[in-house]
Protein backbone atom coordinates (compact mmCIF):
# COMPACT_ATOMS: atom_id res chain seq x y z
CA UNK A 1 0.00 0.00 0.00
CA UNK A 2 1.58 3.42 -1.03
CA UNK A 3 1.82 6.08 1.51
CA UNK A 4 -0.60 7.88 -0.41
CA UNK A 5 -3.08 5.26 0.03
CA UNK A 6 -2.46 4.09 3.72
CA UNK A 7 -2.75 7.95 4.74
CA UNK A 8 -6.02 8.13 2.79
CA UNK A 9 -6.47 5.04 4.66
CA UNK A 10 -6.20 6.31 8.20
CA UNK A 11 -8.17 9.69 7.71
CA UNK A 12 -11.13 7.49 7.06
CA UNK A 13 -10.82 5.50 9.71
CA UNK A 14 -9.68 8.50 12.26
CA UNK A 15 -12.68 8.95 14.26
CA UNK A 16 -13.17 4.99 14.90
CA UNK A 17 -9.44 4.86 15.92
CA UNK A 18 -9.88 7.97 18.14
CA UNK A 19 -12.98 6.23 20.04
CA UNK A 20 -10.58 2.32 20.23
CA UNK A 21 -7.99 4.30 21.59
CA UNK A 22 -9.57 6.03 24.21
CA UNK A 23 -11.05 2.81 24.96
CA UNK A 24 -7.95 1.05 25.13
CA UNK A 25 -6.57 4.19 27.47
CA UNK A 26 -9.65 4.21 29.42
CA UNK A 27 -10.86 7.04 28.64
CA UNK A 28 -7.74 9.45 29.15
CA UNK A 29 -8.02 11.73 26.39
CA UNK A 30 -4.32 12.89 26.22
CA UNK A 31 -3.25 9.76 26.50
CA UNK A 32 -5.39 7.99 23.75
CA UNK A 33 -4.27 10.88 21.53
CA UNK A 34 -0.76 9.92 22.23
CA UNK A 35 -1.07 6.26 21.49
CA UNK A 36 -2.95 6.72 18.44
CA UNK A 37 0.07 9.29 16.91
CA UNK A 38 2.81 6.68 18.14
CA UNK A 39 0.19 4.07 15.85
CA UNK A 40 0.02 6.06 13.49
CA UNK A 41 3.83 6.87 12.95
CA UNK A 42 4.38 3.25 12.97
CA UNK A 43 2.09 2.76 10.14
CA UNK A 44 3.40 5.12 8.53
CA UNK A 45 6.84 4.65 8.98
CA UNK A 46 6.47 0.41 7.91
CA UNK A 47 7.41 -0.70 11.40
CA UNK A 48 3.67 -2.23 11.30
CA UNK A 49 3.27 -3.40 7.37
CA UNK A 50 -0.07 -4.46 6.60
CA UNK A 51 0.37 -7.46 4.27
CA UNK A 52 -3.81 -7.63 3.66
CA UNK A 53 -4.51 -10.85 5.65
CA UNK A 54 -7.23 -9.24 7.43
CA UNK A 55 -9.24 -6.12 6.82
CA UNK A 56 -7.27 -2.63 6.82
CA UNK A 57 -9.61 -1.80 9.15
CA UNK A 58 -8.70 -4.89 12.01
CA UNK A 59 -5.69 -4.57 11.42
CA UNK A 60 -4.87 -0.72 12.43
CA UNK A 61 -7.22 -1.22 15.20
CA UNK A 62 -5.21 -4.25 16.38
CA UNK A 63 -2.02 -1.81 15.97
CA UNK A 64 -3.70 0.74 18.24
CA UNK A 65 -4.07 -2.16 20.52
CA UNK A 66 -0.92 -3.10 20.96
CA UNK A 67 1.05 0.29 21.25
CA UNK A 68 -1.71 0.98 24.08
CA UNK A 69 -0.28 -2.21 25.34
CA UNK A 70 3.18 -0.96 25.40
CA UNK A 71 2.34 2.43 27.14
CA UNK A 72 0.87 0.70 29.91
CA UNK A 73 3.59 -1.46 30.08
CA UNK A 74 6.21 1.69 30.17
CA UNK A 75 3.63 3.52 31.99
CA UNK A 76 3.80 0.83 35.23
CA UNK A 77 7.97 -0.11 34.47
CA UNK A 78 7.89 4.03 35.05
CA UNK A 79 6.44 3.67 38.47
CA UNK A 80 8.77 1.08 39.52
CA UNK A 81 11.92 2.65 38.17
CA UNK A 82 11.91 6.38 38.75
CA UNK A 83 14.50 7.13 36.51
CA UNK A 84 12.56 5.11 33.89
CA UNK A 85 11.28 8.41 32.55
CA UNK A 86 14.46 10.12 31.57
CA UNK A 87 15.19 6.74 29.11
CA UNK A 88 11.10 6.64 28.19
CA UNK A 89 9.80 10.26 28.69
CA UNK A 90 7.38 11.75 30.13
CA UNK A 91 4.17 9.63 31.45
CA UNK A 92 1.36 9.24 28.88
CA UNK A 93 -0.61 6.69 29.86
CA UNK A 94 -1.93 5.52 33.53
CA UNK A 95 -5.04 3.65 32.40
CA UNK A 96 -7.58 6.17 34.44
CA UNK A 97 -10.22 8.31 33.04
CA UNK A 98 -9.32 11.44 32.56
CA UNK A 99 -11.45 13.48 35.02
CA UNK A 100 -11.86 16.41 32.14
CA UNK A 101 -13.57 13.96 30.17
CA UNK A 102 -15.55 12.43 32.59
CA UNK A 103 -17.24 15.87 33.38
CA UNK A 104 -18.04 16.53 30.06
CA UNK A 105 -20.10 13.84 29.17
CA UNK A 106 -24.16 13.07 29.64
CA UNK A 107 -25.05 11.39 32.60
CA UNK A 108 -26.11 8.60 30.35
CA UNK A 109 -22.70 8.00 28.50
CA UNK A 110 -20.35 8.70 31.48
CA UNK A 111 -22.58 5.74 33.62
CA UNK A 112 -21.50 3.05 30.33
CA UNK A 113 -17.45 4.32 30.89
CA UNK A 114 -17.70 4.08 34.42
CA UNK A 115 -19.43 0.24 34.19
CA UNK A 116 -16.93 -0.48 30.80
CA UNK A 117 -14.03 0.67 33.58
CA UNK A 118 -15.49 -2.06 35.88
CA UNK A 119 -15.25 -4.62 33.77
CA UNK A 120 -11.43 -6.70 32.75
CA UNK A 121 -9.92 -5.33 29.61
CA UNK A 122 -10.50 -8.32 27.36
CA UNK A 123 -14.06 -8.08 27.83
CA UNK A 124 -14.10 -4.14 27.76
CA UNK A 125 -12.16 -4.47 24.06
CA UNK A 126 -14.31 -7.28 22.66
CA UNK A 127 -17.63 -5.03 23.52
CA UNK A 128 -15.93 -1.84 22.46
CA UNK A 129 -14.78 -4.02 19.29
CA UNK A 130 -18.47 -5.01 18.48
CA UNK A 131 -20.65 -2.53 19.67
CA UNK A 132 -18.67 0.78 19.19
CA UNK A 133 -16.76 -0.38 16.05
CA UNK A 134 -19.58 -2.91 14.96
CA UNK A 135 -16.65 -5.34 14.15
CA UNK A 136 -17.84 -9.12 14.23
CA UNK A 137 -16.56 -11.15 16.46
CA UNK A 138 -14.07 -12.62 14.74
CA UNK A 139 -12.80 -9.59 13.66
CA UNK A 140 -12.78 -8.38 17.82
CA UNK A 141 -11.00 -11.56 18.49
CA UNK A 142 -8.39 -10.66 15.60
CA UNK A 143 -7.93 -7.04 16.84
CA UNK A 144 -7.26 -8.10 20.43
CA UNK A 145 -5.21 -10.69 19.82
CA UNK A 146 -7.28 -13.66 21.75
CA UNK A 147 -8.96 -16.93 19.81
CA UNK A 148 -12.47 -16.69 18.41
CA UNK A 149 -14.06 -19.55 21.47
CA UNK A 150 -11.85 -16.80 24.00
CA UNK A 151 -13.38 -13.80 22.46
CA UNK A 152 -17.01 -15.42 22.30
CA UNK A 153 -16.83 -15.74 26.15
CA UNK A 154 -15.74 -12.24 26.75
CA UNK A 155 -18.39 -11.20 24.93
CA UNK A 156 -21.10 -13.31 26.88
CA UNK A 157 -19.47 -12.74 30.16
CA UNK A 158 -18.99 -8.81 29.21
CA UNK A 159 -22.19 -8.43 28.17
CA UNK A 160 -24.26 -9.77 31.20
CA UNK A 161 -21.67 -7.98 33.55
CA UNK A 162 -21.80 -4.44 31.56
CA UNK A 163 -26.10 -5.08 32.10
CA UNK A 164 -25.71 -5.67 36.03
CA UNK A 165 -23.45 -3.07 36.17
CA UNK A 166 -25.64 -0.74 34.61
CA UNK A 167 -28.18 -1.97 36.48
CA UNK A 168 -26.96 -0.79 39.61
CA UNK A 169 -25.69 2.35 38.39
CA UNK A 170 -29.41 3.34 37.72
CA UNK A 171 -30.82 2.83 41.72
CA UNK B 1 -23.80 -11.03 15.99
CA UNK B 2 -25.95 -8.18 18.13
CA UNK B 3 -28.79 -9.56 19.14
CA UNK B 4 -32.29 -8.30 19.88
CA UNK B 5 -31.89 -7.64 23.39
CA UNK B 6 -28.46 -5.97 23.21
CA UNK B 7 -30.64 -3.20 21.49
CA UNK B 8 -29.99 -1.03 24.83
CA UNK B 9 -26.12 -1.83 24.87
CA UNK B 10 -26.12 -0.72 21.10
CA UNK B 11 -27.75 2.47 21.89
CA UNK B 12 -25.27 3.37 24.42
CA UNK B 13 -22.31 2.66 22.74
CA UNK B 14 -23.71 4.50 19.76
CA UNK B 15 -24.40 7.81 22.26
CA UNK B 16 -20.56 6.97 23.11
CA UNK B 17 -19.47 7.17 19.76
CA UNK B 18 -21.39 10.35 18.79
CA UNK B 19 -19.88 12.17 22.24
CA UNK B 20 -16.27 10.89 20.96
CA UNK B 21 -16.45 12.03 17.59
CA UNK B 22 -17.37 15.35 18.69
CA UNK B 23 -14.10 15.47 20.72
CA UNK B 24 -12.04 14.07 18.06
CA UNK B 25 -9.23 15.92 17.13
CA UNK B 26 -8.06 16.28 13.09
CA UNK B 27 -6.42 13.79 11.19
CA UNK B 28 -4.14 16.50 10.41
CA UNK B 29 -3.48 17.55 13.45
CA UNK B 30 -2.84 14.59 14.78
CA UNK B 31 -0.91 13.47 11.82
CA UNK B 32 1.25 16.46 12.18
CA UNK B 33 1.64 16.15 16.33
CA UNK B 34 2.88 12.69 15.39
CA UNK B 35 5.53 13.96 13.19
CA UNK B 36 6.88 16.73 15.75
CA UNK B 37 6.64 14.28 18.30
CA UNK B 38 9.50 11.77 15.87
CA UNK B 39 11.46 14.58 15.31
CA UNK B 40 11.58 15.44 19.24
CA UNK B 41 11.98 11.34 19.99
CA UNK B 42 15.18 11.35 17.57
CA UNK B 43 16.68 14.35 19.32
CA UNK B 44 15.95 13.47 22.61
CA UNK B 45 17.06 9.44 21.84
CA UNK B 46 20.38 11.20 19.91
CA UNK B 47 20.62 13.20 23.32
CA UNK B 48 20.44 10.29 25.76
CA UNK B 49 22.75 8.44 23.19
CA UNK B 50 25.58 11.12 23.30
CA UNK B 51 25.11 11.52 27.51
CA UNK B 52 25.48 7.88 27.92
CA UNK B 53 28.89 8.03 25.97
CA UNK B 54 30.10 11.23 27.12
CA UNK B 55 29.60 9.75 30.95
CA UNK B 56 31.34 6.12 29.75
CA UNK B 57 34.66 8.27 28.91
CA UNK B 58 34.51 10.34 31.30
CA UNK B 59 34.16 7.14 33.84
CA UNK B 60 36.84 5.81 31.72
CA UNK B 61 39.46 8.80 31.91
CA UNK B 62 38.55 9.08 35.76
CA UNK B 63 39.31 5.51 36.04
CA UNK B 64 42.86 4.99 34.27
CA UNK B 65 44.00 8.67 35.42
CA UNK B 66 43.60 7.30 39.14
CA UNK B 67 45.36 3.94 38.13
CA UNK B 68 48.23 6.38 36.96
CA UNK B 69 48.63 8.33 39.82
CA UNK B 70 48.64 5.80 42.39
CA UNK B 71 51.64 4.28 40.79
CA UNK B 72 53.48 7.89 40.47
CA UNK B 73 53.67 8.09 43.61
CA UNK B 74 54.41 5.19 44.79
CA UNK B 75 57.50 5.66 42.94
CA UNK B 76 57.92 9.22 43.83
CA UNK B 77 57.85 8.51 47.44
CA UNK B 78 60.42 5.53 47.14
CA UNK B 79 62.90 7.63 45.36
CA UNK B 80 62.78 11.16 46.09
CA UNK B 81 64.01 12.70 49.16
CA UNK B 82 63.55 15.89 50.02
CA UNK B 83 66.30 18.44 51.23
CA UNK B 84 65.53 22.33 52.52
CA UNK B 85 67.49 24.87 51.52
CA UNK B 86 68.23 25.55 55.23
CA UNK B 87 69.38 22.13 56.14
CA UNK B 88 73.02 22.81 57.01
CA UNK B 89 72.10 25.56 60.23
CA UNK B 90 71.21 21.75 61.47
CA UNK B 91 74.56 20.08 60.93
CA UNK B 92 76.91 21.14 63.91
CA UNK B 93 80.78 21.35 63.96
CA UNK B 94 81.62 17.71 65.04
CA UNK B 95 78.64 16.04 63.96
CA UNK B 96 80.62 13.04 62.96
CA UNK B 97 82.10 12.20 66.23
CA UNK B 98 78.63 12.20 67.72
CA UNK B 99 77.21 9.41 65.48
CA UNK B 100 80.01 7.21 65.48
CA UNK B 101 80.72 4.79 68.05
CA UNK B 102 84.28 5.14 69.86
CA UNK B 103 86.74 2.54 69.67
CA UNK B 104 88.65 1.84 72.93
CA UNK B 105 91.83 0.80 72.61
CA UNK B 106 92.23 1.99 68.65
CA UNK B 107 94.57 4.12 67.42
CA UNK B 108 91.87 5.94 66.17
CA UNK B 109 91.71 8.48 68.88
CA UNK B 110 95.31 9.88 69.64
CA UNK B 111 95.07 11.36 73.74
CA UNK B 112 97.99 13.51 73.01
CA UNK B 113 96.02 15.45 70.08
CA UNK B 114 93.37 16.50 72.72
Amino acid sequence: MSPVDLTAELEQLHAAAFGWALSCCGWDRTAAEDVLQASYLKLLDGRARFDGRSSFRTFALGVIARTAREARRRSALRRWLPLASLVFGPEAVDGRPDPATVLVRADETARLVRALGRLSERQRQVLHLVFYEELTIAEAAAVAGVSLGTARTHYERGKAALRKLLEKERE
Amino acid sequence: MIERDDDQLRNGFEALRRADAAGTPSFRATLAAARTRQATSRRHRALRLAAAVVALLAAAVVWTWRGRDTARLRIDLATVRWQAPTDFLLTLPGDELLRSVPQLGSRGLDWRSL
